[in-house]
């Protein structure tokens, strides 16, 4: 390890004093490389670093990241590291092309729904087993998804996917490799779901470990995947390893793999301190790392390591805008606020090349995408003004205008989890000043935002946040009235049809029809940020990884989680 | 005497349940649910109001806060914390799996924190050039400036970046303990340190040593054979404070070498207001600190036989006279 690490350092520092302009060319070259290769197979990169060529078996692959696996239990985890490593040892249905979005085979060879989108059929392959031995079949899908969505009392398992598969009613098995999944009411985003590969993912454990409680499930060797990797060993706070599955011959077929995992181990180091982080990566002692800080990509890259990253699938970071609180349940001020902000400028000075600025509530990579940077999503601080003067706004003390008695104050809630919120919001606060409106922010850690959250509905105009979901779906879960309500429609929302919001917004469960659910993307894009400006995104938050240039084929998924059963060392150590 | 340990036994046993109800309160008084953390929070809105309340059935928030203290505290009495929310494991099992790193690190920060502090308060008494003692007596108010993170950050820096000689994260064989125990053991040798270096110098100048002198002791026998024993006692007094040092020493600590331990587990769980945790955690601090401090009580008259005098004085006053 020591050996490999003065190799790599006296390397980067010989680059660096003898041939600057020749490390800055190899990294202009690894960097356009990268991005064709990133535009040529989508998430699969990594493969850019010169030494490519026939991928090695074997060797120990030290991954670092900021979160812990709290539980060994895949089906349970709302942070990265669990959604992570539960993808490595589970599989699930099927696979979403992070490239295309297309629903692709996995476990599921085939699928067919009826008309209504209330009964989907999977037919799985025949040749799945779990790393104990037993086979993956129709009864272990039943078996999953009801544990997966009522939870089991008795065994203090929560119903992790009740939110995920709302109106879930069974799964028939009518034969051995034959489930059928039924719903109360038309769930097209099921289909995606079926795929879904980030927190509280429905990946397949044997039935073994389902009758398992929560406690028993904490004994990583007994929480059985028919994954790639299996469980080495899992210590809370500090890392979780995985060993090669022998035998594993059932990737999903999009990312042409076959056969087993390259790697034999792979240990997720929890490092919660980014310097200790990019530290280690650059001593040598780590692979790769996850979590890699804004700041710290350039000299990253100076020193010769591999960044790849993928913007999140689903929306935006948005600033969700109470519609019935004043002053943001006036449409003038909501508009204001999506023209109030410069974008460049948050480009310039806030954002690495790894993250964008929003274009639309959803992100681009989610199918269905449209891009508004030409009209309610520019900058056009004169005419933010002038909406706000002919809705009766007039300047007041400090610059802040006031109608009726009342200032223009805006009460933001948002979350300081990812390091680009708060500047990138900073920024959003000093322009809306300039044209009269003053944004108080509230940027606080997650259980405090759960606690804001609470009340956000009489104490927020503005609820910043974010949702990792590839289907456009995603925004009638965020928005309908009926379900997530981002925007707190109520009947009293002044100037908005909640009815038809929630018909418009509906109406993207109803079709799988990939041309009629575009328009039904582009109705719903339409609605909330054109017609009645429900929210203002913000930017497309990233997942960043830094990697040494040994390290290749980690696969980005369409949830932008990872994927280690394609990935290699040229040193095979 | 019996009463002195009655009487003490029972300050640390209050102090103990005084914890576990103030946490149980502060818990429940924070705005937050706990039930809520377990979820996404862009999806909070989203969850069913009956997946909630299956949730909150599952860890018995959803019955009325008295009973569901006087069902933790009967737990809690036989040892029973319950199960954390957010992982789902049996909290004493959690706490017990992470107590022996802390405990490791604790006590390793904690030796050679009293070693540095011995060596200055040492260096400071003996040495007869005024700036080497200005400069011995000044480090530990500088030891104690500066914030563990940063110091934690520099020492890895150097020792595991830069020169490669130490591991920078993990706990496995000793050497990945080095960094951590000399990062430690710095702000908690300050206060030590500073308290020795005062009594130390308080004893050099009084009677005994005098007489020492004037029977032709050199300096350096009367630091060591003197001054040394007396003077040290009061070391003992801060060890609560001390022992404080170390647990706020360690959350740090561990975070910046990403050590397993009970300061991080502490920091997890009171973000995720895993209130099983907190509680089992609590208790414990709560039961050392009670305890350390118990026994600091308890020993003291053993040591000092001042004290025990007085404390034999008003139940046997006739013993006293003969007790020396």
């Amino acid at each position: 390890m020591s050996e490999l690490r003065e190799t790599v350092e006296s390397a980067a520092r010989a680059h660096r004093r003898r041939w600057p302009w020749a490390a800055g060319a190899a990294v202009l070259l690894l960097l356009i490389a990268g991005i064709g290769l990133a535009v040529d197979r989508g998430g699969v990169s990594g493969d850019a670093s010169a030494a490519a060529g026939e991928p090695v078996r074997g060797g120990t692959l030290e991954f670092a990241l900021i979160d812990f696996q709290r539980s060994p239990d895949p089906q349970w985890g709302t942070n990265y590291a669990e959604s992570l490593i539960g993808n490595n040892i589970t599989d699930k249905l099927t696979w979403q092309d992070p490239e295309t979005g297309e629903i692709t085979p996995w476990l599921a060879k085939s699928w067919e729904y009826n008309d209504d989108l209330t009964e989907f059929t999977f037919h799985l392959r025949d040749d799945v087993t779990f790393s104990d031995g037993t086979p993956f079949d129709a009864a272990v899908v039943k078996a999953n998804l009801d544990q997966y969505v009522r939870g089991d009392k008795a065994l203090d398992i929560n119903p992790n996917g009740a939110v995920l598969l709302p109106g879930y009613i069974e799964t028939r098995t009518p034969d051995e490799y034959t489930a059928v999944v039924r719903f109360e009411k038309p769930l097209a985003s099921f289909l995606q779901a079926s795929s879904f590969t980030a927190n509280a993912q429905p990946g397949f454990l044997s039935l073994s470990t389902l009758k398992l409680s929560a406690a028993e499930r904490t004994d990583p060797t007994k929480v059985i995947g028919t994954g790639p990797f299996v469980y080495e060993s899992w210590e809370e706070q500090v890392k979780t390893v995985l060993v090669k599955r022998k035998g594993y011959n059932w990737a999903p077929p999009a990312i042409g793999h076959t056969g087993e995992a390259y790697l034999d181990r792979i240990v997720f180091n929890t490092i919660p301190e980014a310097s200790v982080r990019t530290g280690s990566l650059a001593s040598g002692t780590i692979d790769a790392t996850l979590d890699v800080g804004t700041t710290d990509e350039k000299p990253l890259t100076a020193q010769g390591f591999t960044i790849i990253h993928r913007g999140v699938s689903g929306t935006a970071i948005f600033f969700n805008l109470n519609s019935q609180l004043f002053p943001t349940n006036d449409i003038a001020v909501r508009k204001a606020i999506q023209l109030g902000w410069d974008r460049a400028a948050i480009e310039k000075t806030v954002l690495t090349d790894s993250y964008s600025v929003a274009r639309s509530v959803l992100a681009d990579s989610v199918r269905g995408y449209v891009d508004y940077s030409g009209s309610v999503l520019r900058y056009d601080p004169e005419a933010a003004g002038k909406l706000l003067d002919e809705a009766g706004w007039r300047p007041g003390p400090g610059g802040i205008r006031v109608k009726d008695g009342r200032s223009l104050v805006v009460k933001l809630i948002g979350i300081n989890n990812l390091v680009v919120n708060k500047p990138a919001y900073e920024s959003i606060q000093q322009d809306l000043k300039k044209i009269g409106i003053d944004l108080q922010l509230t940027v606080v850690p997650i259980p405090d935002y759960a606690a804001l959250q609470a009340k956000a509905k009489t104490d927020a105009n503005i609820t910043a946040a974010n949702r990792s979901r590839n289907d456009p779906a995603v925004l009638n879960l965020q928005y309908s009235p009926l379900l997530g309500n981002g925007a707190y429609l109520t009947k009293d929302s002044t100037g908005v049809d909640v009815e038809e919001v929630t018909r418009v917004l509906g109406q993207l469960e109803l079709t799988l029809d990939p041309a009629e659910r575009d328009a039904y993307a582009k109705a719903a894009q339409d609605i909330l940020l054109d017609k009645y400006a429900l929210v203002n995104p913000v930017y497309n938050p990233s997942q960043v990884i830094a990697h040494a240039g040994y390290v290749h084929g980690i696969i980005f998924d369409a949830q932008s989680r990872n994927h280690f059963v394609d990935t290699w060392k040229s040193n095979g150590k | 005497m019996l009463r002195y340990v009655a009487l003490k036994v029972g300050r640390a046993l209050f102090v103990v349940w005084a914890a576990f109800t103030l946490t149980f309160v502060l818990l429940f008084v924070l705005p937050a649910n706990p039930v809520d953390l377990l979820f996404d929070p862009a999806e909070i809105n989203a969850v069913p109001p009956e997946v909630r309340e299956r949730v909150a059935e599952n860890y018995g928030f959803n019955e009325p806060v008295l009973l569901q203290y006087l069902d933790r505290l009967g737990h809690a009495l036989t040892g029973d914390f319950g199960n954390s929310v957010q992982s789902g494991r049996p909290v004493t099992a959690a706490i017990l799996d992470v107590l022996p790193s802390t405990l490791i690190l604790a006590a390793g920060a904690l030796v050679l924190a009293l070693v540095i502090a011995f060596v200055i308060a040492l260096v400071a008494t003996s040495t007869r050039h005024d700036w080497v003692r200005n400069l011995v007596e000044a480090l530990p108010s500088t030891s104690v400036s500066v914030p563990v993170f940063l110091s934690g950050i520099l020492i890895l820096q150097i020792f595991s970046f830069q020169l490669g000689w130490f591991p920078a994260f993990g706990d496995e064989g000793w050497r990945s303990l080095v960094l951590p125990l000399v990062t430690l053991a710095i702000p908690v040798s300050g206060p030590i340190a500073q308290l020795l270096v005062r009594s130390f110098a308080k004893e050099f100048h009084s009677g005994y040593v005098t007489t020492s002198w004037a029977k032709g002791a050199t300096r350096g026998a009367i630091v060591i054979g003197d001054v040394f024993r007396n003077a040290s006692l009061p070391a003992l007094t801060i060890a609560g404070v001390t022992f404080g040092n170390l647990i706020a020493g360690s959350v740090i600590t561990e975070t910046v070498f990403a050590r397993k331990g009970i300061g991080r587990m502490t920091q997890t769980a009171i973000n995720t207001l895993d209130l099983p945790l907190v509680q089992g955690i609590v208790v414990l601090v709560a039961a050392s600190f009670a305890l350390i401090n118990l026994v600091v009580d308890l020993t003291y008259p053993v040591l000092d036989p001042r004290l025990r005098a007085t404390l034999a004085a008003p139940t046997a006053k006739a013993a006293s006279g003969g007790a020396r």
